[in-house]
């Protein structure tokens, strides 16, 4: 797993050309035909995509998901410019968020009975984050790396200590505090409010207007990118020192970075505020802050359709993963294609697949002869699937302490087959993938709320060791 | 460098095109069939607090809504499932969770969201599609009443069956100047809606009735009481604790014996959990008795303790089963109108209000007020731990 | 005796240094578990540049492996052998668990990133941190639990302790502070005195230098994951003696150990133990003296202020970029 060598990091940077030029196979083929199509392609297909859905499915939590979504791409376009392009450790971004979430609800709500048409409060809430993040950005100026992290993450929490205590400033009560500002109005367009839900259910033209601010801000980023600022941000990214002595102001392109991720923030915040019609205080905290990250990084920092795909993989993973029987769909998908980078030749993989199924059914029908009680409970979620499941899987009908003795066994075996090599990596897999399949359906499955996030957080360390940049990101050395 | 700026026109102009469109297009989306199938198995989603550090609370909701489907089902005729779905602590995340029960035609009727926020953030979504969702826990007097003039943050899809903090707040307020005669008393919330409600109420009354009240908060990163219990003088007769977590209760009051500070602890609903808040001599107010306490309610918790071995529950527990009850019992009324074929949304929506439980859990019987969605006559009961670390009921409190 | 006005006076004067004098007592007794997480992130840093984020997970299950040994001594009221005991198993099982559960950690989700870009094995550090606090709930529950220490020899570790006139120190606290300063002292001495000590300090100046002459740098790394782990896992004890125990616990505490490490100077082991004191303090006398609503915008705006006049900690080295 370690590739990297021993000594000198410049090895590991020949290397790495080394290993994408012999890159062959399916996955080679993708990247191939990947550079060879343009950019604006692949994004029309994916808004018309996008577009799609309330057309495909009448479903309005889909489409509501679709909208989170949306709203979780923008963000993470934004994180992306500061984190992937400045390589500035901002973790003050959500707070941001949160800014023009509750400027846009003070602006528009019966906090203080203002209606400023949203053709108007859109672009000063936008400006107002942007300036925001000048300010918040400032420490950039004498701080580095963790030391601005760290400083960022504290404006977040002085952020969130003057909305939760927001209902008494001065005695006036500018958040309404704890509480929350509800009521908040929706979108407008010269006079005509945009209705959100129809009969309570999502109003999917907000999914189009959330669609409409990622095309602008997608492109105009990518025309940013490319520009000399563009340019110069990966410099300062890459080395500032080296960037100053080239005459780069680094200090503005700090800002510039920062202004740029905060105006961003700012502007998707507003379209949160006014679909939910209220904003609180736990809705910027530090366990969102992590999502975003989580995103960008999993689809790779410093690209733009790293950011989305990112964005797109965790928000529907973590949304499908709430009901048992979508649950377990991306429990074995993720499952097989974690096994991809682990193998690396499909005669293998095939044969651990067959080796699998078949071991489960010899161990199924053992352990109903002796006794069937093992066998007789029922899957969680239940469906076709689950019923199918249930004669390879066993499935006892109460589990004890079988329950928790099972998890732990499963971790060890796991971490197990991850040291071991060669051959018998292969026979381990067997039983292990079984274990999994049971510790799926009887501990996993019953508790998908918990087990969200448990797969999230696996799935985050087995991406990042398999591929440090990131699932789009382009491979590159930091050099300390 | 052509081609991108035609690109970027055309992306422009349809992002435009798209909002303006979209502001004309306000035709209403597609069907919607809405109906539980009496004959099958009827699942009604519980929003709630699944995961996070609140994780407990809903966790013990589902796990008695559940023991309720399984015990009060098969008496009403039919077979009912509970699902639940997390909203966390965030409102947004819970009107997202709505969205997708709106959205399932099969849910009829809605347990939650537990929140106070999470039930102003959905209520209205639940409201226009006709779903009435009943929360075993959300007690913020706003959500039904008009508070400071505003209107209530809920609408009339939404039913509680527990009393609110108005009523708590005056009742422990009315008991701490009256019966304990307290002449200081240190008011702490936790930074969030329950709790700033309920310390809000409690300090209003008391101050208007004469008593000295100092307020501090503990903000979501206190993990030690020992600055707050510094602040509060020897003389304090009363240390009000309106908070969620039982144990921080615990936490607090052992700082104070530890400082040599004599108040007693005077905690809510959401601090009664005779397992970790155990500190003699500290009161506990609650929306119903104790149900271990007699052999009526002793029934209940060795069928959940026979569910879930090994595990404890809190007290927002219960509330979820009678919640449950009064859904099922909806549910059921709905299907008996219409020759138990299915029942739908509506006809649901409009009986929840008339449901009376002959035997709830608390005992006595239960039904909704006829002005407000609240529980008729709710009720708080007063509990004192005993040195053993029991909770001894003392009584009804106020009238 | 003087005369009553003045009595008054100096009975609120007396009361107001009482104040004083505790909430030091409260902060350094916040401070030294602060500095015991503070400890790990700091040392971790020093060695691999890392953010080890999974650290406050560690702490956790510090904690929750003392109340297992507490359970299965039959409890905090009626131990079957001597409380004392109980106590230094707790924390010695602690430790050691810990210490296995870091080593995990640094084996499979950080060393197969160590030459990646540095915010990779920060994901993986946090994916980790999800994984074990939630492996946690779905193993043991989302309830907070305590260890009961009240219920302890009968409330001796609160009641009894050091009384001087009105100042109580009481014996829990001078229980945290000690063994927090004892683990700190020996940490001192192994980091100062031995030869792992002096690996660990060459692979902290310069991993590759120190590669080259003959330090088996995944040994010092394996051994600082030793040390800083169950430094969190005694912490995790020591906390939840006189606080509670619940699975997303170590997200706050690994945040507040974070924060210490970064004002003492990351990387710097005494750095990390004054940061961890520093912060107690100010979280202290801000709660105390100024406002316990509005602590966290004091709390933070101080903190801001501090690195903008030392950009590098108390005691971190300025951080020089070479190209």
């Amino acid at each position: 797993m370690s590739s990297g060598p021993r000594i000198g990091k410049d090895e590991w940077v020949a290397r790495e050309g080394e290993q994408r030029e012999r890159r062959s196979g399916l996955l080679g083929g993708i990247a191939r035909a990947q550079a060879r199509t343009p950019w604006w392609a692949f994004l029309a297909v994916f808004v018309v995509l996008a577009c799609l859905v309330p057309v495909v499915t009448s479903d309005s939590y889909i489409q509501r998901v679709a909208f989170d979504t949306t709203i979780f791409m923008l963000l993470a376009l934004g994180l992306n410019v500061v984190v992937g392009w400045g390589g500035l450790l901002d973790l003050g971004y959500v707070a941001f968020f949160g800014f023009g979430a509750y400027l846009y609800a003070i602006l528009g709500s019966s906090q203080f009975d203002i209606h400023v048409p949203t053709i108007v409060v859109i672009p000063v809430v936008t400006l107002a984050g942007a300036l925001l993040g000048l300010v918040v950005g400032l420490p950039s100026w004498r701080l580095v790396g963790d030391y601005l992290a760290i400083v960022t993450l504290f404006a977040l929490q002085i952020f969130r200590s003057v909305i939760t205590n927001g209902h008494d400033i001065f005695g006036s009560n500018v958040t309404n505090g704890v509480n929350g500002i509800l009521k908040v109005d929706p979108l407008s367009w010269f006079g005509h409010a945009l209705p959100v839900s129809h009969r309570g259910l999502f109003n999917p033209d907000y999914l189009y207007v959330a669609i409409g601010f990622f095309v602008v801000i997608y492109v105009a980023l990518r025309f940013v990118n490319a520009s000399r600022t563009g340019r110069a941000w990966r410099a300062l990214r890459e080395d500032p020192l080296a960037a100053t002595s080239m005459g780069m102001p680094i200090d503005w392109l700090k800002l510039m970075a920062f202004a740029f991720g905060a105006g961003i923030a700012a502007l998707t915040g507003t379209l949160t505020a006014s679909v939910n019609a209220a904003v609180f205080p736990d809705n910027f905290d530090v366990p969102q802050l992590i999502t975003i990250y989580a995103m960008v990084i999993l689809g790779g920092a410093g690209s733009q359709a790293g950011a989305i795909v990112g964005a797109v993989v965790v928000n529907v993973m973590l949304e499908s993963l709430r009901s048992p029987d979508n649950s377990r769909w991306v429990f074995y998908i993720a499952v097989l294609l974690l096994l991809l980078p682990v193998l690396r030749s499909a005669r293998k993989y095939l044969l651990l697949v067959a080796a699998t199924v078949a071991f489960g059914f010899a161990v199924h029908a053992i352990a109903g002869a002796i006794d069937p009680a093992w066998t007789r409970g029922t899957t969680p979620g239940g469906g076709a699937v689950g019923r199918a499941i249930a004669h390879w899987a066993i499935v006892p009908q109460s589990l004890g302490s079988t329950r928790e003795a099972s998890y732990v066994l499963l971790i060890a075996a796991v971490l197990a087959v991850v040291t071991i090599r060669g051959r018998w990596k292969l026979v381990a897999l067997v039983p292990t993938l079984y274990l999994a399949s049971f510790v799926w359906e009887n501990v996993l499955g019953p508790q998908p709320e918990i087990t969200r996030y448990i797969l999230l957080g696996a799935i985050l360390v087995g991406v990042m060791t398999t591929r440090p940049a990131g699932i789009l990101g382009e491979r590159r050395v930091e050099i300390v | 460098m052509k081609k991108s700026v035609v690109t970027l026109g055309i992306a422009v102009g349809a992002a435009l095109a798209a909002v303006a469109g979209a502001s004309a297009n306000s035709s209403a989306p597609a069907r919607q069939t809405s109906g539980a199938s009496c004959a099958k198995t009827i699942t009604i989603p519980l929003l709630s607090v699944l995961t996070g550090p609140a994780a407990f609370l809903g966790n013990d909701q589902l796990s008695w809504a559940k023991l309720a489907a399984k015990q009060e089902g098969p008496k009403l005729g039919h077979t009912f499932n509970i699902v639940g779905v997390d909203t966390q602590l965030d409102p947004a995340i819970a009107a997202t969770a709505a969205q997708k029960v709106i959205a399932n035609g099969s849910y009829v009727v809605v347990i939650g969201p537990a929140t106070s926020g999470g039930s102003a953030a959905t209520s209205k979504a639940f409201f226009d599609a006709k779903v009435a969702h009943i929360s075993p826990s959300a007690t913020n007097a706003a959500l039904t009443k008009s508070v400071g003039g505003k209107a209530p943050t809920a609408t009339a899809a939404f039913y509680r069956v527990v009393a609110d903090d108005s009523v708590q707040g005056t009742r422990d307020a009315q008991y701490i100047a009256g019966t304990l005669k307290a002449k200081k008393v240190a008011i702490i919330d936790a930074q969030e809606p329950y709790s700033v409600g309920l310390a809000d109420i409690v300090g209003t009354y008391l101050k208007a009735n004469g008593v000295t009240v100092q307020r501090e908060s503990v903000t979501n990163n206190t993990t030690d009481f020992s600055a707050i219990v510094n602040k509060i003088s020897k003389d304090t007769d009363v240390v009000f604790t309106p908070w969620q977590v039982a144990s921080n209760a615990q936490v607090l009051g052992v700082t104070l014996r530890e400082a040599g500070k004599a108040a007693v602890v005077f905690g809510t609903d959401g601090t009664d959990d005779p397992s970790s808040f155990k500190l003699a001599g500290s009161f506990v107010s609650n929306f119903g008795p104790d149900i271990s306490a007699d052999a009526a309610g002793k029934v209940y918790v060795d069928a959940w303790n026979k569910d879930n071995p090994g595990k404890t529950f809190s007290a927002f527990g219960p509330p979820a089963y009678l919640a449950a009850q009064v859904a099922m019992q909806a549910i059921t009324k709905a299907c008996k109108t219409n020759q138990n074929t299915y029942a739908t949304r509506a006809s649901v929506f409009s009986l929840v209000r008339n449901v009376k439980v002959a035997n709830p859990i608390y005992g006595g019987a239960f039904r909704f007020s006829t002005k407000t969605h609240d529980p008729l006559n709710g009720s708080f009961w007063l509990f004192q731990i005993g040195s053993d670390g029991k909770y001894k009921q003392i009584g009804k409190l106020g009238s | 005796m003087v005369p009553g006005c003045s009595a008054a006076r100096d009975h609120t004067f007396l009361l107001l240094v009482d104040q004083f004098i505790q909430t030091i007592v409260d902060s350094v007794t916040l401070g030294s578990v602060y500095a015991l997480i503070a400890l790990g992130y700091s040392m971790v840093y020093g060695i691999l540049k890392l953010l080890p984020f999974a650290h406050g997970d560690v702490f956790m299950v510090g904690s929750f492996i003392g109340l297992g040994v507490l359970k299965a001594f039959g409890g905090a009221a009626n131990p079957t052998i001597s409380i004392w005991l109980v106590l230094v198993l707790m924390a010695l099982a602690a430790m050691a668990g810990c210490a296995v559960l870091g080593v995990a950690v640094e084996r499979f989700a950080y060393r197969p990133l160590r030459n990646a870009p540095r915010i990779a094995p920060l994901i993986s550090a946090l994916g980790t941190s999800f994984f074990i606090a939630y492996s946690m709930q779905l193993l043991f529950g989302a309830n907070h639990r305590t260890y009961d220490t009240f219920t302890m020899a009968g409330g001796k570790l609160f009641l009894s302790g050091i009384t001087w006139g009105p100042l109580h120190v009481s014996l829990v606290r001078i229980i945290v502070v000690v063994v927090a300063v004892v683990m700190m002292v020996v940490l001192w001495l192994l980091v100062s005195r031995t030869r792992m000590g002096k690996a660990m300090r060459a692979t902290s100046f310069d991993r590759e230098a120190a590669m080259m002459m003959g330090v088996d740098v995944d040994k010092v790394i394996v051994f600082t994951f030793v040390l800083g782990s169950a430094l969190a896992g005694i912490g995790g004890v020591l906390f939840s003696l006189r606080t509670d125990v619940y699975s997303q616990m170590g997200f706050l505490a690994g945040l507040s150990g974070f924060t210490a490490a970064v004002i003492g100077g990351i990387g710097s082991v005494p750095g990390a133990m004054l940061g961890g004191y520093l912060l107690g303090l100010v979280e202290t006398v801000t709660q105390t003296y100024i406002s316990t609503g509005w602590s966290n915008l004091f709390i933070f705006s101080i903190l801001v202020a501090f690195m903008l006049i030392r950009p590098s900690g108390i005691l971190g080295k300025a951080e020089i970029k070479k190209v």
